[in-house]
């Protein structure tokens, strides 16, 4: 028998991940903007390069002109040619 | 909204650098201080914080070993002491305020529009005396009182509108263009016609009354010519009662008119010497304020223009500039030629005889003829006029003494 996992758990009864795993939700609008939420907090901060800390993973933010528009405990806001985003 | 809240609470630039600067913004965001617009500037860091968060920065600063600095201070708290040092020119922009706004209390502008037959001096009189000037409180003003005053004193305004815009009380009206004719009241009151002119009658129509005079009498002024007391007979010829009517005929009188006008032979016109000086001054409200000067000329005539600045116009503000225009002339003594004179008289012979004619008068025959005498033109005229005659005159009722029934009763039986 399988035993179900908190992943398959939470599929089953259809509840949000970001809420129930601490996922990292990232809203992209174009390569312009980025929404951040569910982050621990920053690790690197260069206008070429942002990395953040999440509950499970890193994610970076790699582009040029990047600054943070702004940031609080609960989300922030990335502005700037955004290049590419890699979780590490 | 949010812009407005964070000028209201004040809030700092600083610019973060040290050991870790990163740390630092994850302990701000921890304890709840908002940071935005972060960026990076070489080896330093430039946020926004807001005032109350940058007090709590002195802990967080010495944890992670970074230093702050303010770079600029944006909002009201920083404003405050700043104003405070214009202590007067505050005190200044609230006094001007407060005056405006005391000012807008005030009828500071009357604009009059629609007039064509009265003129505006008329109708700056007549608002004089209800009380209606510049820079009378508005709340002193009734409307409809006013409107209704309006329409009582000028009978040819058939529809007037005022209004209050702002500092400035416009009135509209609109002006009659057919003639005013006389109420006519209900009941006419008992009257006889009199004759207002001496002739011999030469026709006659009577509609009401009794007719005392015929076709072909010669008749003084203040005749009697209808008899408004109509005697209602009884079976015996004796009169019974009197019926009062208003006596109502056409008359017409056949009689000479006389005109005389005279024209004196010399006559004195200006003549401009082309000399004129000018005078300005300043009127605001009633107040007026003139440049001195002395007497500009011995003998001299004024044109007085006012206008009104573009602005003063615009606010509606009773400030005019204007200029008495004085110029100089002398009296110059002509003397009628026979031409100038003929035509002068004629015209007064034509204007007498078109008054003739808008009463309804008929000219039969017309003798004229222009003479000197005493150093004046002299014109005399005759004319044998045919005009209608008869002016109402009322009649004062006297009482029949009674008829005694009884004696007539007796009588029969």
């Amino acid at each position: 028998m399988q035993v179900p996992n908190k992943e398959n758990f939470i599929e089953t009864l259809q509840l949000p991940k970001d809420v129930c795993l601490g996922a990292l939700r990232v809203t992209l609008t174009g390569n312009r903007e980025a929404w951040i939420e569910n982050y621990r907090g920053i690790l690197e901060y260069t206008d070429k390069m942002i990395l953040l800390q999440a509950k499970t993973c890193q994610v970076c933010f790699e582009g040029s002109r990047l600054s943070i528009d702004y940031y609080t405990n609960e989300d922030m806001k990335i502005s700037g040619c955004i290049g590419c985003v890699r979780y590490l | 909204m949010i812009g407005i809240l964070k000028f209201l609470k004040g809030y700092l630039m600083i610019r973060v650098w040290g050991f870790s600067p990163e740390r630092f913004m994850n302990l701000c965001s921890n304890k709840n201080i908002l940071l935005w617009n972060i960026t990076k500037e070489e080896d330093a860091y430039s946020m926004c914080i807001s005032l109350q968060g940058f007090y709590q920065l002195k802990e967080i600063a010495r944890k992670t070993g970074t230093r702050v600095v303010i770079c600029k201070r944006y909002g009201l708290p920083f404003l405050i002491p700043a104003i405070w040092a214009r202590k007067f020119f505050l005190v200044g922009l609230f006094l001007a305020v407060s005056f405006w706004m005391w000012s807008t209390f005030f009828i500071w502008d009357i604009e009059l529009a629609g007039n064509y037959q009265i003129t505006e001096d008329v109708f700056v009189t007549f608002l004089h005396s209800q009380e209606v000037t510049i820079g009378m409180p508005k709340e002193k003003l009734d409307i409809a009182a006013l409107e209704k005053e309006i329409r009582k004193e000028f009978p040819q305004i058939t529809w007037t509108s005022a209004k209050l815009s702002g500092t400035k009380l416009q009135i509209d009206i609109k002006e009659n263009d057919a003639p005013i004719m006389p109420m006519e009241t209900g009941e006419k009151p008992a009257a006889n016609l009199v004759a207002e002119t001496e002739g011999t009658i030469v026709s006659m129509i009577v509609r009401k009354g009794v007719p005392v005079v015929a076709i072909g009498d010669v008749i003084e002024k203040g005749t009697l010519l209808v008899d408004g007391k109509v005697p209602v007979m009884n079976e015996d010829g004796t009169v019974r009662e009197y019926q009062y009517v208003q006596a109502d005929a056409d008359i017409l009188v056949e009689h000479t008119r006389f005109f005389q006008a005279t024209l004196p032979f010399d006559y004195i016109q200006k003549q401009y010497t082309g000399r004129t000086k000018e005078r300005f001054f300043l009127r605001v409200g009633e107040q007026e304020w003139k440049m001195p000067e002395n007497k500009p000329f011995l003998l001299y005539d004024s044109v007085i223009a006012t206008k009104r600045p573009m602005l003063f116009e615009k606010l509606s503000v009773p400030v005019f500039l204007g200029s008495y225009t004085h110029r100089e002339y002398l009296n110059v003594e002509y003397e009628y030629t026979l031409e100038q004179a003929t035509e002068l008289l004629n015209q007064k012979i034509n204007t007498f005889i078109r008054t003739l004619e808008e009463k309804g008068v008929q000219i039969i025959e017309k003798n004229v003829k222009i003479d000197t005498n005493g150093g004046k033109w002299i014109l005399s005229g005759e004319f044998l006029v045919r005009e209608l005659v008869g002016k109402a005159e009322e009649i004062v009722k006297e009482e029949l003494p009674e008829i005694n029934t009884e004696v007539g009763e007796n009588n029969t039986q």
